[in-house]
């Protein structure tokens, strides 16, 4: 269960961030590999994307916002090489996840759009409750749907899930600004 | 008394000799230890809160039956929170681990003494100082119960606790007693529904998952810079929002810097360590990225030419001093240790000796 690996939140981060960037540098080494001369806007792109898939591939599927997102990249097929390269050197174990969440995703999505096709009709009907707590369910509840908007592969995840995925969520995201933040203090004292 | 067969299991720590020595002055020392903690401020960290919420609060209640520990109750703070009645993480078994040893303390404590549930229960109950709110309100009414209840040694079963209240939402000695009876020898662990709360099994499991919900937005609180003084979870998700969309922006932001600053994406290495920043954090990389060219042969001429610049870089390493410019940097200083099972050992020892 994610939470586990959650709770002692020890999660080294040394050894999170050292394996991030030796992802990133394989997957951008590849990028540039298949495309020479690109213009600002590809290399941020791919510079993005490959930093992104190591976050992801760095959690080993354990989490639900990683298999998304691989999965999500996967489907693309200009950039698929990158991720393979970037999963490559991992058991095989990424090749099941990335499947997985395929066909869970499609039937989760069917659920999740009658679902929401369900709660619009009923959501109609109640808008008019004025009860302080329902107002604050309400509120909670459209906080929650952006939540599950912002967080890959949100929207197939319940409530609790969706808080521990947020909260690895939060730490990968720390722990890629800060690498991609000392690279690029790094490069730019460089290039003085 | 009673001894659960399934405490006496070599897990515990403690033999039966040690249950032996539980003397009325340990005991003493135990009722100190445990004002200390309960008066003192506490902090949540995530190990001692998970252990916290593994042990059931019941439990306590049982345990604090004992005469000794009447002033105890007394002196035990009503702040206590939010981790009302009991709820718990899917857990492991690293984490049941302490409470196991806990109760294998109290089966063995019970073995010889008289006083044998006060210790154990400052014991459990120092582990219990931020639990349920309710507890206060049961013991006071369980005071009068002079007699020596026996202790619980519920066995705390994993998911998908029972919640066996006896249908009464009220507290009352006979109710008290009788629940703790029954539990004596059941395998899980009973909730007891609180003063005026329905019991039937959807609502009790509702409020379970409701717990678990709040559990787990606090751990999501302290994480969150500036989460901690607001109440309310709309306000605190708005946080947490703001919190993922600027991570987000800045990864953008800083992926759009480095294409800007870098010609080539594969951040012409060699160059950047080249600078005279001799920050550690560039002094890692060499390190760091020449595992990863090892493996990587493509056939490219690019590569070859990296993996000798590289090298050249990795014995320039002694020569950069250590400047720490940011703040940010600092944390990377520490952190980024590299392993040694790269070539050129010797070289990361000395980063490592530097580091450390």
């Amino acid at each position: 269960m994610p939470l586990s690996s959650l709770k002692p939140k020890m999660r080294p981060h040394s050894s999170l961030k050292q394996e991030f960037l030796k992802k990133w540098i394989m997957g951008l080494q590849r990028c540039s590999f298949s495309k020479k001369n690109m213009s600002i806007l590809e290399r941020k792109k791919a510079i993005k994307f490959s930093a992104d898939i190591a976050m992801a591939s760095a959690r080993n599927g354990t989490t639900c916002w990683s298999r998304s997102l691989i999965s999500n990249a996967s489907k693309e097929g200009s950039d698929i090489h990158v991720v393979e390269q970037i999963l490559g050197s991992e058991s095989d174990r990424p090749a099941v996840e990335n499947k997985v969440p395929t066909r869970r995703a499609s039937v989760c999505k069917k659920i999740v759009k009658r679902s929401c096709r369900i709660r619009r009709r009923r959501r109609r009907r109640k808008c008019v409750a004025s009860a302080p707590s329902s107002i604050a369910k309400h509120l909670v509840r459209k906080r929650r749907e952006v939540l599950k908007s912002l967080i890959p592969g949100g929207e197939f995840m319940n409530e609790i899930c969706l808080i521990e995925e947020t909260l690895d969520y939060i730490t990968s995201l720390r722990v890629q600004v800060d690498v991609m933040r000392s690279l690029a203090s790094a490069s730019v004292r460089a290039s003085e | 008394m009673e001894s659960n067969p399934g405490t006496t299991e070599t897990r515990s720590n403690l033999t039966a000799s040690d249950g032996g020595q539980v003397t009325a002055f340990e005991s003493l020392q135990f009722t100190d230890e445990i004002h200390r903690l309960i008066l003192a401020p506490t902090t949540i960290n995530a190990s001692s809160f998970t252990a916290l919420v593994e042990l059931p609060p019941p439990q306590a209640v049982e345990l604090l039956h004992s005469p000794d520990s009447t002033k105890f109750i007394a002196a035990k703070p009503p702040n206590v929170e939010d981790f009302k009645g009991s709820f718990r993480f899917p857990s492991n078994t690293s984490l049941i681990e302490p409470d196991a040893r806990f109760s294998v303390f109290s089966g063995e404590a019970n073995n010889g003494n008289e006083n044998r549930d006060s210790p154990v229960s400052k014991i459990l109950n120092s582990n219990l100082e931020k639990a349920v709110k309710s507890e206060p309100a049961e013991t006071e009414s369980a005071q009068p119960l002079v007699s020596d209840p026996p202790v619980e040694k519920r066995r705390i079963k994993r998911k998908g606790r029972e919640n066996k209240v006896k249908g009464s939402t009220k507290k009352s000695k006979t109710a008290v007693n009788e629940s703790s009876e029954d539990a004596e020898k059941l395998p899980y662990v009973h909730v007891r529904a609180r003063r005026g709360q329905a019991t039937d099994s959807h609502s009790l499991a509702e409020r379970a998952r409701r717990e678990k919900i709040n559990a787990r937005m606090k751990f999501l609180q302290e994480l969150v810079p500036g989460c901690n003084k607001i109440s309310g979870t709309a306000l605190v998700l708005d946080e947490i929002i703001n919190h993922v969309q600027s991570l987000q922006r800045q990864v953008e932001f800083l992926s759009m810097r480095l294409a800007a600053v870098n010609p080539r994406i594969d951040f012409n290495l060699d160059s950047v360590f080249t600078s005279e920043s001799g920050s550690l954090m560039d002094s890692n990389f060499p390190g760091l990225v020449m595992p990863v060219m090892w493996p990587e042969v493509q056939g490219d001429g690019h590569r070859q030419q990296y993996q000798h610049q590289w090298n050249s870089d990795a014995l320039q390493q002694p020569v950069w001093g250590r400047e720490v410019h940011n703040n940010y940097i600092t944390p990377e200083k520490s952190l980024l240790t590299y392993d040694s099972s790269a070539n050129s050992v010797t070289l990361q020892a000395n980063q490592l000796k530097m580091e450390l």
